[in-house]
């Protein structure tokens, strides 16, 4: 990974040292002529460089503070910011893994991974590209899956298979939505690893949407707790463990499990009330 | 495959199996099967060879033998050649041509729902009408020549093509093509890579059927009016009574069916591996 020389730093002509912020951003669906409120107003700051993970029970509106962040989904309420400019459509800035893997069915593993380097807007020379894939693959660890389609591969890889094509073009914004979800307990160490080191390095901000705390606890500066539907948000808590993290042995600290205990007590209540209905 | 066609007669008739004869068991082979679909046409032709028929009826019924000779025939001075490059130049241009319309504005069509919803009538309603009725309108409008065939097999290409080009574009995945745009493709991008890409299934699915269609309308055409062309030779030969040179023509036309038939399921098997 060293040969990745970081990132130049952007030049920025702004006030609000906010890469992203909700101001009072909100969502309501219109399902079948009745209305559905997703998301209460939240006000949400995430800085430049920043990691921030959002943890709370299913169907809390999370995904949706995701989709407004991408400029999939337009606010209902309030307005969405990215450096400072309100988000009108989709947003190019970011990389946004979602919970369902995009890749296109008719490429292979390889050509997935590739794809946004044939775009117009990076283009980016054959062989270049072709050994910046390769090194994705490894990392990911893919190796030897090149020619497979996605439907020939384990949910578990099709979603490392997502994170490699977003990863490899290196967008300044990472969302993430659930990525680990379907990956065994090593794997998902290894990830987390790779993860860290590359935003870091990197310098990525990171929106991260996780059900896992121990995850959100490894990976975040920030956790934001939102609660059951609709979605507010109930708490912010400010993760104080020295970088670089080991992911491997960080969970057996003490600190960490001083975290989890203050996390868990926060969301309990809402997980309970969640898997009751 | 071989194996479930063996486990199938198995359930059929039980205890086969052990005392399957050495005939039943070459038939679960490839070369068993193509062996056996040559007896069984080597067999219906000897029958029709020598068939026990009068006069009269002979003349009806012709022979395989007499039948072959006219092909050979033909082969030699150049007839088969001449007719054969008719219909098929016939069909090739009206089949690209409505295929290259149909993907077009199949396309635009399916990009732009609101346009599409103005027009889906038009569409439906000639999408159902047997296009063949159309042949006598052409060949007054556009003369007995080819133009007016290959203008009856476009439109009947087209609107084949055309109607499953439009289902295959809106049937796209939007999440595929919301990836893409995240990741900075320029909208053409997105319709090449994701849109097209995506509609291909569908589109070649329009394109295998209307080979048939193209191929239909092209001898149904000869039929009503040409002066030359498959469909022009068998119904020449039948006009003159000349049966043999009838069933001549129609073998050539199965001949010809079956290689179409055979090239359009190579084709597809070759495109479609990625359907897991």
């Amino acid at each position: 990974m060293d040969q990745i020389a970081p990132a130049p730093s952007q030049s920025r002509k702004r006030d609000d040292p906010a890469k992203i912020r909700l101001v009072g951003a909100g969502k309501t669906f219109q399902v079948r002529g009745t209305e559905l409120e997703a998301l209460k107003p939240v006000d949400l700051g995430v800085g430049g460089e920043e990691f921030v993970a959002l943890v709370g029970p299913s169907g809390c509106g999370k995904s949706t503070i995701l989709n407004l962040v991408a400029g999939l989904l337009a606010p209902s309420a309030g307005q969405v910011l990215y450096d400072g400019e309100p988000v009108t459509g989709p947003n190019r800035r970011v990389g946004y893994l979602t919970q369902k893997d995009t890749l296109l069915p008719w490429r292979s593993t390889a050509d997935n991974i590739r794809i946004s380097l044939e775009l117009k807007c990076r283009a980016t020379p054959r062989a270049e590209a072709t050994d910046r894939v390769a090194q994705m693959m490894e990392l990911v660890g893919l190796r030897g899956f090149e020619h497979h389609y996605p439907a020939e591969l384990s949910g578990g890889m099709r979603k490392r298979a997502a994170l490699a094509r977003t990863l490899i073009y290196e967008p300044e914004t990472l969302l993430m939505d659930e990525p680990f979800g379907a990956l065994d307990a090593q794997l998902k160490l290894l990830m987390l690893d790779q993860l860290q080191r590359l935003t870091r390095h990197r310098r990525m901000t990171v929106l991260f949407v996780t059900h896992d705390l121990g995850e959100a606890i490894t990976l975040a500066d920030r956790i934001v707790v939102v609660s059951a539907r609709p979605g507010r948000i109930r708490a912010v808590h400010e993760v104080r463990l020295p970088r670089p993290r080991d992911v491997f042995t960080i969970r057996f600290s003490e600190d960490f499990a001083r975290q989890h205990e203050r996390l868990w007590d926060e969301l309990k209540d809402d997980i309970i009330k969640g898997t009751d209905v | 495959m071989a194996e479930q066609a063996g486990s199938v007669a198995s359930l059929a008739f039980p205890g086969s199996r052990s005392g399957e004869t050495p005939l039943a068991r070459a038939l679960t082979t490839p070369q068993g099967r193509i062996g056996a679909r040559i007896l069984l046409v080597a067999i219906l032709l000897l029958a029709w060879e020598f068939a026990p028929v009068g006069k009269g009826t002979g003349f009806w019924l012709s022979k395989p033998s007499l039948v072959a000779g006219t092909i050979w025939q033909w082969i030699l001075d150049g007839t088969l050649r001449v007719h054969l490059q008719a219909t098929l130049a016939v069909m090739a241009e009206g089949y690209v041509t409505g295929c290259l319309a149909g993907i077009g504005i199949g396309i635009v069509l399916g990009l732009v729902p609101r346009l599409h919803r103005v027009v889906s009538p038009f569409l439906a309603g000639f999408y159902a009408m047997p296009k063949i009725a159309l042949a006598p309108l052409f060949i007054i409008l556009l003369g007995v020549g080819d133009l007016s065939k290959v203008a009856l097999v476009a439109i009947t290409v087209f609107f084949l093509v055309v109607t499953n080009t439009i289902e295959g574009v809106r049937d796209v995945d939007r999440d595929l093509v919301r990836s893409l745009t995240l990741m900075g493709a320029t909208r053409v991008e997105v319709i090449r890579k994701v849109v097209v890409r995506s509609a291909l299934p569908w589109i070649f699915t329009g394109m295998r059927i209307a080979v048939r269609y193209a191929f239909t309308n092209t001898l149904l055409a000869e039929l009503i009016a040409a002066n030359r062309g498959l469909g022009f030779l068998i119904e020449f030969n039948s006009g003159n009574f000349n049966i043999t040179g009838a069933y001549a023509g129609i073998a050539v036309l199965v001949l010809c069916s079956v290689l179409l038939t055979e090239l359009l399921s190579r084709l597809e098997a070759r495109v479609s591996r990625w359907r897991g």
